[in-house]
């Protein structure tokens, strides 16, 4: 994959979530797919998307790294960056529009329906029997208290993660 | 160059200079994502720089929840326009994304240097969990705000349970999305939700 298919990869996955995150589905299907990253490499990405800074959705800047190193990151940086910005156009020139029931009515079908991918990708990320799958009962503890915890919003994910680091090198053989 | 769409922001026009500072910080200081960017943003915008007022700020916020991708993008790019025009926003967008993206990639130019070792491995394996679950958790978040109130609150959530069937049996997930927004069109808009979580609640 060049650099101008991984800018549209990008680009066309930004345009069709809502928030960093529901961008996901989309980017494992391309990416891993193609060989381009694996499913470590997301949940790399994703851990260090929490742990920098700036929007959670950068996570998406270290899942291009992976996939053509600094020029791919750089080209997802811009990817990402321009779709959320059509809503400065939009809101002086549809305003009225954009609180029409249909278009409510397809942004909330848009948030229910990728929220409900990210649920379906990220049970493929941690299949048991995979090598980074959840193989043991503390992961699984693990995956509990972080869909808890992020559900809550209140605990720094710096915090948890790094509960999950040591936990990791304490309790992984 | 428009003219900015605030009246705090054109008593007190603030230069270029400052703009970029304050959104440098916004961009290097908020770590952990969404939550802690949106903080930052209106401490600097409403209460340190009053550059803006709550209610401006919280008029953008709900707008950005309407844009594609990653919204606190397009919420730095509403406030930048409200204090100073098409260059607010630009600064805005340039000042809080480079930063943020240049330490992202360092970042993960410096794990590629350690991801080999014994140690970090054996940390991914307690790490890997607890981010999955994390992102779950906070899908679950999005998805309760978008849900709407009363009875349709079943459809909604039978939306979001259909599509995560869907991604287990469907081999595109561009098929669900697409098809998402048409039902959503059709059938999802009749009541609009007032949104229930303030960012300063």
């Amino acid at each position: 994959m060049d650099a101008l298919e991984l800018f549209w990869t990008f680009l066309q996955a930004s345009f069709l979530s809502l928030g960093g995150q529901t961008a996901l589905p989309l980017l494992r299907q391309q990416l891993v797919d193609a060989g381009v990253v694996t499913d470590r490499q997301i949940i790399e990405a994703l851990t260090i998307g929490r742990l920098g800074t700036g929007p959670g959705g950068l996570y998406m800047v270290s899942l291009a790294y992976f996939a053509l190193g600094w020029i791919g990151a750089f080209v997802a940086l811009v990817a990402i960056t321009l779709p959320p910005l059509t809503i400065l156009p939009l809101a002086t020139t549809l305003r009225h529009q954009l609180l029409s029931a249909p278009f409510a009515g397809a942004v909330r079908g848009l948030a229910l329906c990728t929220s409900g991918l990210v649920v379906s990708t990220t049970a493929f990320l941690i299949v048991p029997g995979t090598a980074d799958g959840v193989n043991s009962w503390w992961q699984a503890v693990l995956l509990v208290a972080g869909v808890a915890l992020g559900i809550e919003g209140k605990r720094h994910p710096m915090l948890i993660i790094a509960v999950g680091a040591v936990a990791g090198v304490l309790l992984s053989r | 160059m428009d003219r900015p769409l605030s009246a705090a922001a054109e008593r007190a026009a603030p230069r270029p200079l400052a703009l970029l500072r304050a959104w440098f910080a916004i961009g290097t200081q908020s770590v952990g994502g969404g939550s802690s960017t949106l903080f930052l943003m209106r401490l600097f915008m409403v209460e340190r720089r009053r550059w803006m007022t709550q209610r401006e700020f919280l008029e953008d916020w709900a707008l950005s929840r309407l844009s594609p991708g990653v919204h606190m993008v397009a919420l730095a790019g509403l406030l930048g326009r409200r204090v100073d025009g098409s260059r607010g926003a630009a600064l805005a967008v340039l000042g809080m994304m480079v930063p943020a993206g240049v330490i992202t990639m360092l970042l993960t130019a410096g794990y590629g240097l350690v991801r080999d070792e014994p140690l970090v491995r054996a940390a991914l394996a307690g790490t890997g969990p607890v981010t999955v679950g994390m992102t779950i958790g906070v899908t679950y978040a999005l998805a309760r705000t978008a849900v709407r109130r009363g009875r349709r609150a079943i459809i909604d959530w039978l939306v979001v349970v259909a599509s995560a069937v869907a991604g287990f049996v469907v081999s595109s997930p561009f098929v669900v999305i697409v098809a998402g927004a048409l039902i959503g069109a059709l059938l999802l808009g009749r009541e609009r939700k007032v949104p229930s979580e303030s960012p300063m609640a």
